[in-house]
Order: C-alpha cells, then structure tokens, then sequence
C-alpha cells in the first residue's frame, strides 16, 4: 500500500522538477498543443461565427435540418475526424500533395473540425436567445446586414465568448486526431494528450503527471472563464 | 418636385395565412404629421415596419421620398428611424448608444459633441448620461436615450410607434416636445401611432384610423361592434339599453363592425323630435376638445358605456351651450353607418 502511494508521489515530485526546471521536452509537448490549438481555433471561429449567426437568425429552406445535422456533429468521435482528415491527407489521399500528414497544420485541420460544430451552435443559439428588438434596433438605426451581423455577436458577445471557450476545452483534451493525424512524433507533433498517452505506456509517470497539471491548469482556466462569462452573460 | 413622404398602394401584408395589412390607397405628405390610431392588433405596428422599410408588404407598392422602396438596402432606410414602444438599448454607454447610428453611416465628425446636443434635446444632461451603461436607465430616460439615438442621424422621417404608453408623464411630455421640434426645426415627417387620441387630434395633420388591417377613416371614426340582431326587414339592430337602440340598414354579421364618422353626428341640449331613418341616442358629455387649429369642438358622450366620438364647428357647438357632465341627446342618420 505504501508502496504504491511513494510510486505516484515520485511522479509528483518529478512533475513539479520539469515544470520548475522548464524541461524542454515537456515544454515541447505543450508548445505543440498550444501552436494547433490557436491555429484550429482561428480557423474554426472564422468560419464558426458568420455560419452561427446565419443560422441562428436567418430563415432559409432546410434551416431545421442543418440545425439537426450541426447537433449531431456535437458528438462526433475524436477518432472518425481523426480517420477522415488522415485518409484526405495522406499520400493516397485527395489533398496528399499538401504534404500535411504528420503536422500541425493537419492536426490543426482535424481540431477545426471538432470545434467548428461546437462553434456554430452555440453561436447560433446564443443569436437566437437575443431579443427580438435587436434587429429591428440595428437596422432602423442604419445598419446594413454585415453590420448588423457583427453587433448581434457583440451583443451576444459574453455567450459567443463562452462557445470559443467550451470549444478550446475541447480542442486542447482531445488525444484522438493528435494521435492519428499527428503521428505523436517526438519535439514535432507531440501534443500534451498524445504524450500523455505514451509516458504513462512507458511507465513515466512524471513527465505524464507533468504534463496532465498543465491541461488540468488550462481546463481550470476554460471553466472558470466559462462561469464569469455565464455570470455576465445573465446579468 | 416635392413628392410625398409615401405613396402607398395596393398593399397587402400578410403573417401566414393571416392578413394584417389591407390598403388600398395611403399618402403622407413630407414634413407633416401623421398619427394612427385604432386598437391593439388594428395594423398600426405592421404599418410602421412597412414605413420604415424592415418589412417587404405581400403585396402592393411603396414609394418613399419619390423613388420605389428598396426594402433591402440600407441605402433609403437611413433616411427614416422607427422609435419602438419599448425601447432596445444596446449593452453599451448612453454615449455609444446615440452614436451607433452615425458610427455605422462612418459619419463620426465631432461625434460627442453631437450626442451631447441630442441628448439635450430629450431633457437628459450629458454629463449625468453620456457615460452611464444601458441598465442604469429609469424606462422614461431609456425611451428618451433611444429618441436621442434616432434624433441625432436627422432623419428626414421619424415613426414614433406608442413612444409614450409606457413612460412616466414628464418623460411623455419631453418625447413629444423633441418630437414636435424635430418636425419643426428639421421639416422632419412625423408618423405617429399612439393611443393618446387627444395628442393626436391636437398635433397630427391627419389622423388614419385602422380597425383589422384597414384605414376605418381619416380623423377620429366611431366604431360600433356588434353583437348586431337582424331585424325582419333585413336591418341590423345594435341594442346598448332599452333607451338606445342603434338602426343600421342591412345585417352582415352578428359580430360586425359599423362605423360612424363623428362629423354625422348631430348633438342636441334638448330632446329632439325624431324622424324616421334617423337614430336617437341619449348620453352624458364626458370630454370636449378643440381641434383642427381651434375651428372645431370634438365632444367625447358616454352613451351606456360606449363613448362616441361628435365633431361640430365651434360656432354651433358655442349655441348649444353644452359643459362636460351635462346631459346630451345624439342623432344620426341610419345610413351614415359604414360597415367595415
């Protein structure tokens, strides 16, 4: 029993000598997974934010559908989006010639995938949930639509915040598309989750440890960021 | 070439199989006043959407300032401002709420400057308001923050929908005031809808009253619901008591609408013989107001709980020597009922 108890503390103790000694291989790992996030990220809120707001307040012919189907995408598999975007890139695949295999930018790619959907149902929710003088306000002050596209979002501003947030939360925990379309190659692609993953496989739990303080920092920070933007969004 | 404000014709509005709207024929001259009245649900506030280019009617034709509405681009829309019954602030300053509109026309020259003087004109002091946040507004000063908001892009049309139902009786009295000004100062076109139907009377130079989509008439209109009975000569009775009976030629519906334009009522301090083809009423004067610039008296008379509406020229009405509380009998001819 003791034993077993010293076996995790030593990880404990050698988590908190990388983290205070900067170890350059854990660091890599988190430079890695901050380097893919950002980008899936800009990507997935470019796109995410007009594609919200158009569905959350435009009428058009299979609006219900695309609401269902943008839903379901919610639950995607980490795994399947790590399957598609590995067979689109890969050497035999459609876009192979970009040579994106074993990237960031092709983990980045996977990642966007996995926040877009979270992205743009609750923007589009959180564009719904404004209230209904809103757009009459917007445009009979003068704005045209794209004006009146960006105040909505920066009326809805502390929910549109709070989908990027819910959407980062995602992107950084997730191991499956890191894992597949990354490859978890070594000072390249190794992410916090994929190194995780394989430290723990070895037996280093230190470096595994490490690292797991380092996501359950970021998640801490996600949440708490999430509880002050519900605050202020329902005030 | 001074074309009216609107030319409206042919309009149908329609909310699914519902019709809302049904004009066929609307002028508003530029720089007047124009109020709507007629009860909630009439299509006053669908006509004002449509007036202030957020709403494509069903059917019809708008002509705005001389030109076919464009109900899509911001283009003609900047030239007129719709001030909602209960107004919408952004989640922002009082000062980057009246400047928001001339922030996205990119027309920012001495902006604060400006909203200072917009502010002024709905009786707020800049100092106390320019940095407040939006909550931080009694409901009078958030109407009046709003009106300021639509003041300041000088529109060259103004729709006011109930902008005073639900403010306190100064802020009401501001409202109105920047209102009024603006057309004065500015030949700003004012279309108000209100349930204040002495304001309107004492203001607009036209009133259009609307009852189910349609204009009922110009000026103050007595309308008559039913339940009517059909008579065994094919006419309509409405019976408010025994002592007022209401005949109306030919029965349509028992829960139609009749119409009575005030200037066909005759009203009399004693009681008159009555003729036939002729309906007599008897009630009490409850309000008398001078309208139409002081020529003419509109007598409000409770006639077992139903109020009508009499308009008769000062002169004979000075005759009859009629004071609120008295006693009055009302005549009309039965044909001047309309059904709607």
């Amino acid at each position: 029993m003791s034993g077993s108890l010293e076996y995790i503390l030593s990880g404990f103790e050698k988590a908190v000598d990388l983290l205070i000694h900067l170890e350059p291989e854990t660091f890599s790992a988190v430079l890695a997974t901050v380097q893919a996030s950002s980008m899936s990220m800009l990507a997935s809120l470019a796109l995410g934010l007009p594609l919200g707001f158009v569905l959350g307040q435009t009428e058009f012919p299979g609006r219900r559908t695309v609401r269902t189907i943008v839903d379901t995408l919610l639950a995607f598999p980490t795994v399947v989006i790590g399957l598609l975007v590995y067979t689109f890139i890969s050497h035999r695949g459609p876009l192979g010639g970009l040579e994106l295999l074993f990237t960031l930018k092709g983990i980045a790619i996977g990642q966007t995938l996995l926040a877009l959907p979270i992205v743009v149902a609750l923007t589009a929710a959180a564009v719904e949930g404004q209230d209904p003088r809103l757009k009459t306000t917007l445009l009979t002050l003068g704005a045209d639509l794209r004006q009146s596209a960006r105040s909505t979002l920066w009326e809805a501003r502390f929910a549109v915040l709070a989908a990027a947030l819910t959407a980062y939360g995602r992107v950084v925990s997730e191991v499956g598309i890191s894992m597949m379309v990354g490859g978890n190659i070594k000072w390249h692609t190794r992410t916090i989750t994929t190194a995780i993953t394989l430290e723990t496989g070895k037996g280093e739990f230190g470096m595994g440890i490490a690292l797991g303080v380092v996501l359950m920092v970021l998640a801490a920070i996600v949440n708490l960021g999430l509880a002050f933007l519900k605050k202020r969004s329902e005030s | 070439m001074n074309s009216p404000a609107y030319q409206l014709s042919g309009l149908v509005h329609q909310y699914g199989p519902k019709t809302a709207l049904l004009l066929d024929e609307l002028n508003i001259d530029r720089g007047s006043i124009v109020g709507l009245a007629g009860p909630n649900g009439s299509g006053k506030s669908t006509l004002l959407r449509i007036l202030a280019l957020l709403e494509r009617p069903t059917q019809g034709r708008v002509v705005f300032l001389g030109q076919e509405a464009d109900f899509e681009s911001a283009r003609q829309r900047r030239e007129v401002t719709l001030l909602l019954q209960d107004p919408y602030l952004l989640k922002r300053t009082v000062l980057e709420n009246v400047a928001y509109g001339l922030r996205v026309r990119g027309d920012t020259n001495g902006l604060e400057k400006r909203v200072e003087e917009a502010l002024e004109w709905v009786g707020l002091v800049p100092g106390d308001f320019m940095g407040r946040s939006h909550g931080a507004l009694s409901g009078g000063e958030a109407q009046r923050v709003a009106l300021a908001a639509r003041l300041i892009l000088r529109p060259r049309v103004l729709l006011l929908d109930e902008p005073t139902a639900s403010v306190d009786t100064s802020s009401a009295r501001l409202i109105r005031e920047a209102a009024l000004r603006a057309r004065r100062e500015r030949g700003c076109t004012l279309v108000v809808a209100s349930h204040d139907q002495t304001w309107l009377e004492e203001v607009a130079d036209q009133t259009f009253h609307l009852h189910a989509g349609r204009v009922a008439g110009a000026g103050p209109i007595n309308l008559i619901r039913g339940p009517w009975q059909e008579q065994e000569n094919g006419s309509a009775l409405r019976e408010l008591d025994p002592d007022n009976r209401i005949v109306s030629p030919g029965f349509i519906k028992q829960n139609s609408t009749a119409m009575l334009d005030p200037g066909e009522v005759s009203l009399h301090s004693r009681p008159p013989q009555n003729s036939p083809g002729f309906n007599l009423l008897f009630g009490k004067i409850i309000s008398l107001n001078l309208t139409d610039h002081g020529s003419l008296v509109r007598a409000g008379i409770s006639v077992a709980g139903l109020v009508f509406t009499a308009c008769l020229d000062l002169e004979a009405f000075s005759r009859l020597g009629l004071n609120p509380g008295d006693p009055v009998w009302l005549t009309f001819e039965a044909q001047a009922l309309k059904w709607l």
